[in-house]
């Protein structure tokens, strides 16, 4: 399967992505109410690759294999599903666990299904001076690399968290639409060219 | 000592509560001491499996299924590998329970 973030596989839309790179999305969670209450043993013990442990977390943990994904699913009929790469293939997993779970007799509905995170990452492919972004970007940043190596960047708006490593390598995430995450990097990219690190 | 019942599904197991039904239904047997036998049974495989087996096996296959509920993990491998020092044996499909013995003493 051809990733569509990956280099070279589709030319990169330049009015969209100005810097020329577009960040992978790694995981997407999302939220939906299936409407009903769940009988979480019954769901244990009756449904395949799934958890439950009530001793230690109050949710049903399942996995599917395609889209690869993991939900917990609650007694309420709240269900949280992680793993996705993508808003569609989290809705479909969504959508598959809805279906599991009405096949084993309970009146699953599908309500307020939600995005509630994205996280993206990229590489900008050159060393990047941690140090020097933090400092002329204080407001935004922490680094505190005896606690972790990356500097974390607070950005305002949009309202996205990005963590910036020596290596080039970004993480973004904290976005509700992937837009977010595609600006925030737009923003950074500049910056990111300004603090980079001179290979002796 | 607490014990599992789950070695009574095994090919010994199942075994010997036959035998111990057919002694029960003759009137050979009273059905008292039929669950006491079980009940011994369970203690000595138990035993017997944690003081006199030594020999390890290893097994690796595709995992199909799994569950974890009422502190039992069950697995079906499908194209499962059982190796041990001896022999390797391959099997097309097998289901694992496992149950924590440290449940037991508590």
């Amino acid at each position: 399967m051809a990733e569509p973030g990956l280099e070279g596989s589709q030319p990169v839309d330049l009015s969209k992505h100005p810097s020329g790179i577009v960040p992978t999305l790694q995981n997407i969670v999302s939220t939906v109410n299936l409407d009903c209450k769940l009988d979480l043993k019954a769901i244990a013990l009756q449904a395949r690759n799934a958890e439950y442990n009530p001793k230690r977390f109050a949710a049903v943990i399942m996995r599917i294999r395609e889209p690869k994904t993991t939900a917990l699913i609650f007694a309420s009929g709240k269900m949280v599903c992680t793993g996705a790469k993508s808003e569609q293939q989290s809705k479909l997993a969504a959508r598959k666990y809805a279906r599991i779970i009405q096949k084993l007799g309970f009146p699953a509905k599908f309500k307020d299904f939600k995005i509630q995170n994205i996280v993206g990452s990229c590489d900008v492919k050159f060393p990047i001076r941690l140090e020097g972004l933090a400092y002329s970007h204080g407001a935004f940043s922490s680094y505190e690399p005896e606690l972790f190596p990356g500097l974390i960047y607070r950005m305002k708006q949009p309202k996205i968290v990005l963590l910036i490593f020596v290596s080039g390598k970004i993480v973004l995430t904290g976005a509700k639409v992937r837009e977010e995450t595609y600006t925030a990097f737009e923003n950074i990219y500049p910056v990111l060219t300004e603090f980079r690190k001179v290979q002796q | 000592m607490a014990t599992f019942e789950l070695y009574r599904r095994s090919t010994i197991g199942m075994c010997l509560t036959e035998t111990l039904d057919e002694m029960v239904s003759s009137g050979t047997l009273s059905p008292e001491l039929a669950i006491q036998v079980l009940v011994q049974f369970d203690k000595s495989m138990t035993d017997a499996l944690e003081n006199q087996v030594k020999s390890k096996v290893n097994i690796k296959g595709h995992l199909h299924t799994y569950r974890f509920c009422d502190n039992v993990w069950t697995f079906i491998l499908t194209d499962a590998q059982f190796k041990n020092e001896e022999t390797t044996e391959q099997v097309g499909k097998v289901k694992i329970v496992a149950c924590d013995s440290k449940l037991l003493s508590q």
